[in-house]
């Protein structure tokens, strides 16, 4: 491999990576979030998992 | 999901950001491997210049006013809003991956032209320096403080780094270095390149500039979910805490002892 190859090579990878990493980051965040509002719902007053209306 | 987070995430235009910024890379890296002429001087090497200084321009100057500009905005007390902590410091994180980059494909063509993968070159020790700076301002962001007073210290901390900037950019006229002043454009802005190559190397900025921008609006999608749960865990131990204590009041009272203040015992 030459430099040239090499330099292209690691500069997409490192790339790549780092968009895919923010894309799961943010994936997770989203769950996160999702999961620290449920209590809040069924304080007040939702339904919760499973529950009748 | 609360309002501010849906706001904040999956917006259209920042997936259209970066569709048009992966396809402007694909067509560099094709220009630049396969269309472009070899240079006179430098053969092959020259086409690593069609990605390096395009990576350090995003790790040096958008980076930089990015970040430089939201701490300033952040501390002053007109504009201050966490959206300009979040925003620096989004650009911090990306800029850091940037400077690596800008460090590996730099060396990657130094070696071969310079002989060396490494020297203590005014330009590229600044912008290890800018690096290092980088990875300290992330590591003070994980400190745990309140969220104004780390905002303001990361402000600070992002002024400090920008002094950095000035002496990457000027250490080629204020030393003696091994790193080349600019070459592509004189002062006259007279460009000394073919025009498959001069096209090649503007569609390589504009892909990075492209990729940054998609890459810090990801980032920041991330500071305002991460701050949101923040905000949600709070509410939740509050509430938690709000039950308790009602229930507490409840059985007091149902005895004929209210506990002192209403609160728990």
């Amino acid at each position: 491999m030459s430099y040239v190859d090499a330099g292209y090579a690691i500069a997409l990878a490192t790339l790549f990576v780092y968009a895919i990493s923010l894309v799961l980051r943010r994936r997770r965040w989203e769950r996160a979030l999702r999961v620290s509002e449920a209590p809040l719902a069924q304080a007040d007053g939702a339904p919760g998992p499973g529950e009748r209306p | 999901m609360s309002e501010r987070a849906v706001l904040y995430s999956r917006s259209r235009w920042l997936d259209a950001v970066g569709a048009l910024g992966v396809i402007a890379m694909g067509f560099t890296v094709w220009l630049g491997l396969w269309v472009t002429p070899p240079d006179k001087f430098q053969g092959n090497l020259a086409r690593l210049l069609y990605i390096h200084p395009a990576i350090a321009t995003v790790a040096l100057y958008w980076v930089g006013i990015v970040a430089a500009g939201g701490s300033l905005l952040y501390l002053w007390p007109r504009t201050r809003s966490f959206f300009w902590d979040r925003l620096a410091a989004s650009a911090v994180e990306v800029g850091a991956v940037f400077s690596a980059l800008t460090l590996v494909t730099g060396s990657l063509w130094g070696r071969p032209v310079w002989g060396v993968w490494w020297t203590w070159d005014a330009r590229l020790t600044s912008t290890a320096l800018l690096l290092l700076l980088e990875i300290g301002y992330l590591a003070l962001r994980r400190v745990p403080a309140e969220p104004a007073v780390r905002a303001r210290r990361c402000a600070v901390a992002a002024l400090l780094i920008a002094i950095d900037i000035p002496i990457v950019h000027f250490s080629v006229d204020w030393w003696n270095t091994l790193h080349q002043g600019g070459t592509f454009l004189d002062p006259g802005f007279k460009i000394h390149a073919s025009a498959s190559m001069s096209w090649t190397f503007l569609l390589g900025f504009i892909a990075l500039s492209l990729i940054f921008v998609w890459l810090l609006g990801m980032r920041y999608q991330i500071e305002v979910l991460q701050d949101a749960v923040g905000d949600q865990e709070l509410e939740v131990s509050l509430t938690e805490r709000w039950s308790e204590d009602t229930e507490l009041v409840g059985v007091g009272a149902g005895e004929g002892e209210p506990t002192p203040g209403g609160g728990a015992p």
